[in-house]
């Protein structure tokens, strides 16, 4: 048993169309039983990371593990809503839910689908045509979710959701997260509607890693700081070694900086609170920085860790 | 905390019940399924209807006119041997382009258009493989097609055989036409345009292009499989003398010319024949003693459209191959089972 | 039972607002010793939090010996909070403070900004106090 929900090494695809690299050298670890946002621009490869972890397409370099198992065998313990939400328009809501049923015959709960298709006041009846893109959405979501996966990638899941539908819907993921230690993979370009839902961020930016790890732990380990500027007219005279420095900003007599401190910070400098949008927007206005990533162990470094058991490993760090 | 104990799906889970894939298929696709089922119906009673009262009205009609012997007038009915003839045209035709419309809608398009909307991955995203979604995108539609185009062939056979003897102008086994339409080699050119089009949707995610290329992909594996079709199976030859004149008639050549007096074979001049002089001296140039004509007789019908059928099924089955390896190279499909974390 | 209600733009990490608002209810008798908190996955569902933000901060009031976990049972609170109820002599002190501040004319930011102020020269802020941990 492993306690990596997906484990990439090297991962690569390039689209022979498109040209060009949509992933690139990709290695990550997400442990099981984390809520993960999948946060980067538009055409970071977000969305290219999940269908090579859904088995939809085959990597061009490198490898990807999910489950401890090749994407393809393990596709009845995953669960995937791509960013369009296909499904089929002819069939009405209700047609739908059984050819769910029918085509996951290990593991169906219709209860679950239909709690969620219940909450946006669906007529079952409703061919899936006729309905609007939120609705659509939880329809994706109600087949989605009543699979029972182990693991549940969601390719921009709120888009098309009215902020009420979005705040019902997330909490029902998170109450399936709580439930059944689901592992969770959420993308979105927007940090801040995963902020509170997430505990572990997977940052991509031009198909590389540019943060992963649990949301405390990457926040432990930057600091936001202000200090004076001493002269310094622009950041490049700034030199805040040993500190590895992600971002600095000179403003009149003051330097404010994002960095990841090496030892004490020096005195002077004050911190101030990170959320994790500052976080991630840092990293994104500044593609120089170099990636980070923390707890990447191999699986075979922590195997006393279960698997889903996430919740319960942070009594200790608490 | 209780209400975090996690239950993983996994311990819930009995091994395995089988996806009802083929069901769901048939109720996708049941527009689909319901013009192929009605063209069959439409077809088959139109067969019907050539075999039996038309065939009987034309069959009738030259009994007439075979009875105004070297009568000046001739009073018989001409409409019934038109219509028989507009008829078995339109018949033959149709059952003609059933591999086509095969390939185009029930491959091509279908296929990517759920490519192209993401339908196939979505499918692919419950419990169901792409190779198992693939089996079954082929082989339920195979059955069907199949059944369909059985149907047509045995009854356009059955249509053509009822006129032979009695309508003067009935086409011979060896028309082209009639060959194909008339025979099993048609189920499978059929089946063939299923797999063209399923390969082609595969590898077109757009389902104009895909519907193009798979008609035209289609036309060109029945020109092979007709240009192959002599020589599938021995033929037989027949020599005349040049006073004889050419070999005229009966079944499907292979090869005509002329011979020499040591046993060459030459192209034919086709100046005429003996009765022009200049074709005379044409002849005696060549040193040409007679004829030779390899043909197919119509007892080589039943060889011919079997080892045709073999054949088609086997450039099929290459096709569905290469489709099954183009979809696991696209979907990433491992290669063996039971592969864990490296590391 | 009491509901949580997560405010995003507070400032205010999610887990120790949490640990606020049941203090708060403890305090103002809402909760009582014996009475069960929601489950996380209540709690989860409702506000669209993380799992592990409640479980952290559950976590939290149980170290500061404000409830226990019962295993397979929930969340129950073993003592409630504050030698203030609603009704004691200290509440009647405050009202008449804040009278005579009004008397000499302070708006009531001045109030609560006077009030913060002396807070913090008393107490440690819970904010404060898990950051340094």
């Amino acid at each position: 048993m492993t306690s990596s929900a997906i484990e990439a090494t090297g991962l690569a695809k390039t689209f022979r169309r498109r040209g060009g690299w949509a992933l690139r050298d990709c290695t990550f670890q997400l442990p099981a039983g984390r809520v993960c946002a999948l946060v980067g621009p538009n055409g970071a490869g977000k969305s290219t990371l999940l269908a090579l972890a859904a088995g939809l397409i085959a990597p061009s370099e490198g490898s990807v593990t999910v489950l401890g198992g090749h994407p393809a065998h393990v596709r009845p313990r995953v669960g995937f809503v791509s960013q369009d939400k296909p499904l089929h328009p002819q069939l009405t809501v209700a047609e739908t839910l059984r050819m769910g049923a029918d085509l996951n015959p290990d593991s169906w709960d219709a209860a679950t689908a239909e709690r969620v298709v219940a909450g946006g006041e669906l007529d079952l009846g409703a061919r899936v045509r006729s309905l609007s893109g939120g609705q659509r959405t939880r329809v994706a979501l109600a087949l989605a979710l009543a699979k029972r996966p182990e693991l549940l990638l969601l390719d921009e899941p709120m888009a098309a959701l009215d902020p009420l539908a979005r705040h019902e819907l997330m909490g029902t993921l998170m109450a399936t997260a709580a439930q059944y230690g689901t592992t969770i993979v959420m993308s979105s370009h927007v940090m801040a509607e995963l902020e509170d839902s997430c505990d572990h961020l997977l940052l991509i930016g031009d198909g590389r890693v540019r943060l992963s790890g649990d949301t405390d732990d990457l926040l432990a380990a930057h600091a936001l700081i202000t200090g004076p500027a001493r002269g310094a007219a622009a950041p490049a005279d700034f030199d805040l070694a040993p500190h590895t420095t992600v971002e600095s900003r000179v403003t009149g007599r003051q330097v404010t900086a994002l960095v990841r401190p090496e030892g004490p910070l020096p005195a002077g400098w004050q911190t101030r609170e990170l959320s994790l949008e500052d976080l991630v927007l840092a990293h994104l206005r500044n593609p120089a920085a170099p990636p980070l990533t923390l707890g990447a162990l191999p699986a075979s470094a922590s195997p006393q860790e279960a698997t889903s058991a996430s919740a319960m490993s942070q009594e200790t760090t608490a | 905390m209780t209400a975090l104990a996690p239950t993983t799906a996994a311990d819930t889970r009995h091994p395995s019940a089988t996806p009802r894939l083929t069901r769901w298929l048939l109720r996708l696709h049941r527009p689909a399924l319901y013009v192929w089922a009605g063209l069959v119906i439409v077809l088959s009673a139109a067969l019907l209807w050539l075999g039996g009262p038309l065939t009987d009205a034309a069959g009738a009609a030259w009994e007439q006119y075979n009875a105004c012997g070297e009568a000046p007038t001739c009073v018989y009915d001409q409409p019934s041997i038109i219509r028989y003839k507009d008829v078995y045209s339109v018949t033959t035709f149709a059952v003609l382009t059933a591999p086509f419309l095969v390939a185009a809608w029930a491959g091509a398009t279908l296929t990517s258009r759920e490519l192209e909307t993401g339908t196939a991955q979505l499918t692919w995203t419950q419990s169901v493989s792409p190779v198992r979604w693939l089996t079954v995108r082929l082989a339920a539609p195979a059955a069907l097609v199949a059944a369909g185009t059985g149907l047509l062939v045995a009854l356009h056979h059955l249509a053509w055989s009822a006129g032979e003897g009695r309508i003067r102008t009935a086409k011979s086994w060896s028309d082209f036409p009639t060959f194909y339409a008339g025979g099993i080699v048609t189920v499978a050119l059929a089946l063939l345009g299923l797999v063209v089009g399923v390969l082609v949707g595969l590898l077109w995610h757009r389902s104009l292009p895909a519907l193009a290329t798979s008609v035209a992909a289609t036309a060109g594996a029945f020109t092979l499989v007709n240009l192959a079709l002599p020589h599938l199976w021995p033929s037989v030859t027949r020599v005349t003398t040049r006073t004889q004149g050419a070999p005229s008639g009966g079944g499907l050549t292979v090869e005509q010319g002329i011979l020499t007096s040591t046993g060459a074979r030459l192209p034919d001049p086709y100046c005429g024949g003996d009765v022009f002089p200049d074709c005379r001296a044409t002849y005696d140039g060549l040193d040409a003693v007679g004829y030779y004509h390899d043909y197919h007789p119509l007892s080589h019908y039943w060889p011919l459209q079997l080892t045709a059928t073999a054949l088609t099924l086997a450039i099929g089955a290459l096709l569905v191959f290469a489709a099954f390896r183009v979809l696991r190279s696209r979907t990433g499909g491992a290669p063996r089972r039971g592969r864990t974390t490296a590391v | 039972m009491i509901e949580y209600r997560i405010d995003r733009r507070s400032g205010v990490a999610t887990y120790v607002q949490i640990v606020q608002q049941t203090k708060q209810a403890l305090r103002m008798g809402l909760l009582e010793p014996g009475d069960k908190l929601p489950a996380a996955r209540e709690v989860v569902e409702a506000t669209a939090v993380n799992p592990n933000t409640v479980l952290k901060a559950y976590r939290e009031l149980e170290r500061e010996g404000l409830v226990e976990a019962r295993r397979g049972l929930g969340t129950f609170v073993r003592r409630s909070l504050g030698a203030a109820p609603a009704d004691s002599p200290l509440r009647g002190e405050l009202a008449e403070w804040a009278a005579r501040a009004r008397a000499a004319g302070l708006e009531r930011d001045d109030v609560a900004a006077l009030f913060a102020a002396v807070l913090d020269e008393h107490f440690d802020s819970t904010a404060k106090e898990q950051e340094n941990r």
